[in-house]
């Protein structure tokens, strides 16, 4: 595959729509060509992440060990999809075993060429984050949704015993400046930029058992734990399953303002909870601009949406090895 | 913060659980890999039970206030004893001067004469207003035999005092209601002092023939802003479990094995391998069991909401 047909293939696949020409070849030439026959493994689960891949042609398999001596097949990809990047955004390892289910041609980015190109001086970086926000929403959907067929059953809406509606937020005025400042989401935001931030949105309160958001319902706010923690649970008649807790520093509810698609969790207060309600317009201001404030509240997203799938895989890997 | 390891199972070399795997307990007091801006140096402690060994019922016990890594005793123990259940515990403190490193405060606390052990991961914040407001709540006799000056140990009384004999030999179900009664109690007593912070109580109890084991924390998330422990416990304290037929080392990789019906569960802050794919994430706010059956080990995971 030469340089231009790699940049054409590059122009068609979703991930880097609105890219121009030029820009496209660039990146053809920082990628490298590889083919796989069918059964060669990619990487295995643990490994450290140094490269994602585009597919090109033929089909992948994502396969999650789990105990038991067991291998769960949690996704496929085929042309166009890209494969590997979680390890590379948190530099962490791989969460799944990979492996061609028939033999392949791929595009291969490495761990800095993907890192230079998030990092750009330009306006190029902030669309990429966008782009990969809302593919990762797409495949933590994705992963939510096997995890819910594991569990059976249909949505169903949260126990009313257990929980109750949103209108037991109660506004509060915000946290202290001291607390806020240690918290290691808001590390890279200079005061002027923390305060920007923590003004966007309004504060409030809720007692524990408060059914914030339910799931396949559209959420009207981004969510941002201040104090104590949400758990994000999938209901499927009268079983119910935690896939995370947004504790401190964790968001929740966004996933719809991204994706314009319902809400893929429950989220009830376990503690009681100090949150910071981003709503739509302000949250879309935030998603949207090209600054200090938007380049720390896209990495805040795209760390929290890393962060869960990678959280999601321990209650599927927990269910797997049950059934 | 510490760091705790039970194990229930088939006799097993201590050494196969502190020192062999890549993430041991051992390494673990110097390299923890998760919470891993605190260190567990303030010493090490141990209870394990050897079936095979003079009075099978009382566990074998080794505790120092060196650090493991450096200590060529317990490594030719670790080698040696293989028992069927184990407590053990590194035991992180401040780097401050109120520190307290000392043999009396080592986990696992085992009051002479009584059969249960506890080892703790967690602290209970502003302890020192609460800790004489427990008094009501321990057996006297108990409460004699405190020695350190630890939060552990109290809550170690605490659990003794709620069984119905505290030198006898619970069942299992007696155990799980006694800590739970133990932590409502923690709950009942902070709030009569109005402490309203982050307090996380993961704890590891044995009996040699059972395990108790809770992750949890009172008031989650909320914390003093000027507070030491804030950046360290913003994560919810983990814990973590592996369940199969035996702990052993296959093509170099130290797993549990597959098992129709499990025979040993290892429990533990953080996965003794660095690869976690054969471990399973204990969910926050949970209680687990495990005790021999009449159809292998039982184990058991329950929400705990007290």
């Amino acid at each position: 595959m030469s340089e231009t047909e790699a940049a054409d293939f590059l122009a068609t696949v979703p991930f880097f729509h609105g890219r121009d020409d030029a820009d496209l070849v660039e990146l053809a030439r920082a990628l490298r060509r590889r083919t796989v026959s069918q059964g060669e493994i990619l990487w295995r689960q643990g490994d450290v992440a140094r490269e994602l891949v585009v597919v090109v042609d033929g089909d992948l398999s994502m396969t999650l060990s789990v105990p038991g001596e067991r291998a769960v097949e949690i996704g496929q990809a085929g042309p166009g999809d890209i494969v590997g990047e979680i390890g590379l955004l948190d530099g962490g390892e791989h969460t799944m075993t990979v492996q061609a289910t028939q033999p392949a041609t791929l595009l291969v980015f490495g761990r800095h060429d993907f890192n230079a190109l998030l990092t750009r001086p330009d306006r190029s970086a902030f669309e990429l984050k966008r782009r990969l926000a809302l593919q990762l929403a797409g495949r933590l959907r994705n992963q939510l949704a096997q995890l819910g067929r594991t569990l059976g059953g249909e949505v169903s809406a949260a126990d009313q015993d257990c929980g109750r509606p949103l209108v037991d937020l109660e506004p509060s005025g915000p946290p202290d400046s001291r607390y806020l400042s240690r918290m290691a989401v808001f590390h890279d935001l200079d005061p002027v930029a923390l305060w920007g931030f923590l003004t966007s949105g309004s504060y409030a309160i809720c007692p524990p058992g408060s059914t914030v958001l339910e799931e396949g319902t559209r959420s009207t706010a981004c969510y941002l734990t201040i104090n104590g923690a949400v758990e994000k649970v999938l209901i499927r008649g009268d079983r119910r399953v935690r896939v995370g807790l947004a504790g401190p520093g964790k968001a929740f509810g966004y996933e719809g303002l991204i994706d314009d698609r319902p809400s893929p969790v429950t989220a009830i207060t376990r503690e009681r909870t100090l949150l910071l309600v981003l709503t739509r317009g302000p949250f879309e201001q935030l998603f949207g601009r090209e600054d200090t404030i938007a380049r720390v509240f896209l990495d805040v997203l795209l760390r929290d949406l890393v962060s869960n799938l990678r959280l999601t895989l321990r209650p599927h890997a927990r269910l797997l090895s049950s059934v | 913060m510490c760091r705790v390891l039970a194990y229930l199972g088939e006799p097993l070399p201590v050494r196969n659980l502190l020192f062999d795997p890549d993430n041991g307990l051992v390494a673990q007091s110097y390299s923890p890999q998760m919470m891993n801006t605190f260190l567990n140096l303030g010493g090490f402690g141990m209870q394990a039970w050897d079936p095979s060994s003079l009075r099978p019922d009382d566990p074998f016990t080794y505790r120092t206030t060196t650090l493991p890594s450096f200590d060529r005793n317990l490594r030719f123990l670790s080698a040696k004893v293989a028992p069927t259940c184990l407590v053990a515990h590194v035991r992180g403190v401040t780097y401050t001067e109120e520190a307290v490193v000392a043999d009396t405060n080592l986990h696992p606390f085992r009051f002479p004469g009584a059969r249960l052990v506890l080892a703790h991961n967690g602290h209970l914040r502003q302890f020192t207003r609460m800790r004489y407001s427990l008094v009501g709540h321990v057996r006297p006799e108990l409460a004699e035999r405190i020695e350190g000056t630890t939060d552990s140990e109290w809550i170690y009384a605490l659990i003794l005092s709620q069984l119905d004999d505290p030198y006898g030999l619970p069942e299992t179900r007696e155990l799980a209601e006694a800590t739970a009664a133990s932590l409502r109690i923690l709950r009942q007593v902070r709030a009569a002092h109005g402490i309203d912070t982050s307090s996380p109580v993961n704890l590891c109890l044995s009996t040699g023939r059972s395990l108790v084991a809770t992750r949890f924390s009172f008031d989650y998330g909320w914390y003093p802003p000027d507070d030491e422990f804030l950046e360290t416990d913003l994560p919810f304290v983990s814990l973590w479990y592996a369940l199969g037929g035996e702990y052993a080392e296959r093509d170099g990789r130290w797993q549990m094995t597959a098992a129709d019906v499990p025979r040993s569960v290892i429990i533990a802050s953080e996965p003794l391998t660095r690869d976690h794919s054969s471990w399973l994430e204990v969910p926050e706010y949970s209680m687990l069991t495990a005790e021999f059956g009449s159809r292998g080990l039982e184990f058991e995971t329950r929400d705990l909401d007290v």
